[in-house]
């Protein structure tokens, strides 16, 4: 069955389409919406909502972009949104936010870990722009539209971000180092 | 000689560097040498994995979805195929219907539609009150469910054996049948609120006598 098939067939709500298009883009909606979130536990509420918005949407769903591409975007507005809205909450609720301590995965290799790990520790801001831009490759014009900011600023957000991630990860190499394990090289 | 910043050497992993940054660059091997780590960290980036969601995720987000009504309801015939349900519901059911479905409390009240032809005892609301122990709340809860599934089984069995002039072939009879389904199911979610097998059942059941409601209602032979 074709991509559109199953895109026209999900429209409709048949549960087996929907779950095809699930099974094989669930990896890349859950990776964006992971990273953005910074932590595991919201990640699966923000990628499940991601997907209930999709289906809701997938009559509108003209094939003028790549379906991928149009799944990308919902997951990644969906997410910043519930991130908004979750900062809202923490901050009515919780003068001091707690730290989450975030894991490590199994699979990845060391240095992806350490990326990820540097990732989450990143402020949110930077860590947006910078996922969107390095890591998604969108532009500085489309990051504005999705944060809601001018290109400039997500321009001197992602430089402000690189600069901390090396930082970061340069600490994350020391610690390391000093335990005994591979130190960072790339 | 003064070092270039790491924000200025950030701009230059993706723009050309001015006059001064070039020269810089060429004199300074420390600057060079971080401005080819930034690059590498970009490309680092760019290269991370995509990453599965954890197990059961799909479960969840298809229950949802079944609640928003973003999913069709299949009907209770393709529901019901068995080959779908977790294996220890299979053996269950199978060992329901083997020994007539009433053993394991099936669903079903003794004053059941159709004659008593679906077995014996009626969804019991107490059987879970008073329930202080873990593995006899546990049991209780399965017992539930495989009572409903029982009942569903017994009742596509009846459905398959007697077609129009069977015992359910009567709307009438199969409506009455269904709103014992519909209790059995309700108690058995009740006890497994988040189970989604349990709620995708029952929200076909539910389609079922909604459909049997309405194919009541438009017959052609009305006694009036």
């Amino acid at each position: 069955m074709t991509e559109s098939q199953l895109i026209r067939q999900a429209a409709e709500g048949d549960a087996r389409s929907i779950r095809a298009l699930y099974e094989r883009y669930a990896p890349r909606v859950f990776a964006v919406v992971r990273r953005i979130a910074g932590e595991d536990e919201a990640a699966q509420d923000y990628a499940q909502e991601a997907w209930i918005r999709a289906v809701r949407a997938l009559p509108t769903f003209r094939g003028d972009a790549r379906f991928s591409t149009w799944l990308h975007r919902i997951a990644v507005n969906s997410a910043l949104q519930a991130l908004r809205r979750s900062e809202t909450r923490r901050r009515r609720e919780a003068p001091f936010p707690a730290e989450v301590p975030v894991g490590p995965r199994g699979g990845d290799t060391l240095l992806q870990r350490r990326l990820e790990q540097a990732l989450d520790t990143l402020p949110e801001g930077m860590r947006q722009v910078l996922i969107l831009h390095d890591v998604e490759g969108y532009t500085h014009e489309e990051i504005g539209d999705a944060l809601g900011v001018a290109a400039g600023t997500s321009k001197s957000q992602l430089f402000k971000a690189r600069a901390k991630m090396r930082e970061l990860l340069s600490s994350l190499d020391g610690s390391t180092q000093e335990s005994g394990a591979e130190a960072w090289s790339i | 000689m003064e070092h270039l910043t790491r924000e200025a050497l950030a701009r230059l992993v993706d723009e050309a560097p001015l006059r001064e940054e070039a020269d810089h660059l060429d004199a300074c091997r420390s600057c060079a040498l971080e401005l080819e780590a930034l690059r590498a960290q970009s490309r680092a980036l760019g290269s991370l994995p995509e990453i599965r969601p954890p197990l059961g995720d799909w479960d969840v987000l298809e229950a949802r979805l079944r609640s928003e009504g973003l999913i069709q309801v299949p009907s209770l015939l393709s529901r019901l195929t068995l080959a779908q349900t977790p294996a220890w519901m299979r053996m269950a059911a199978a060992a329901a219907l083997f020994l007539g479905g009433s053993l394991m409390g099936a669903a079903l009240g003794s004053k059941g539609p159709a004659g008593g032809e679906l077995a014996a005892t009626g969804p019991d609301e107490t059987l879970f009150a008073g329930m202080d122990d873990v593995d006899a709340a546990a049991a209780a809860v399965r017992s539930a469910e495989v009572n409903y599934i029982n009942a569903l089984a017994r009742y596509r069995q009846l459905l398959e054996q007697g077609g129009e002039n069977g015992v359910l072939g009567d709307p009438s009879s199969r409506f009455a049948a269904l709103e014992y389904l519909v209790a059995a199911g309700q108690a058995a979610v009740r006890q497994a609120p988040a189970d989604p097998f349990l709620n995708g059942l029952l929200a076909s059941t539910l389609a079922e006598r909604e459909a049997t409601l309405r194919r009541i209602s438009t017959r052609q032979d009305n006694w009036f």
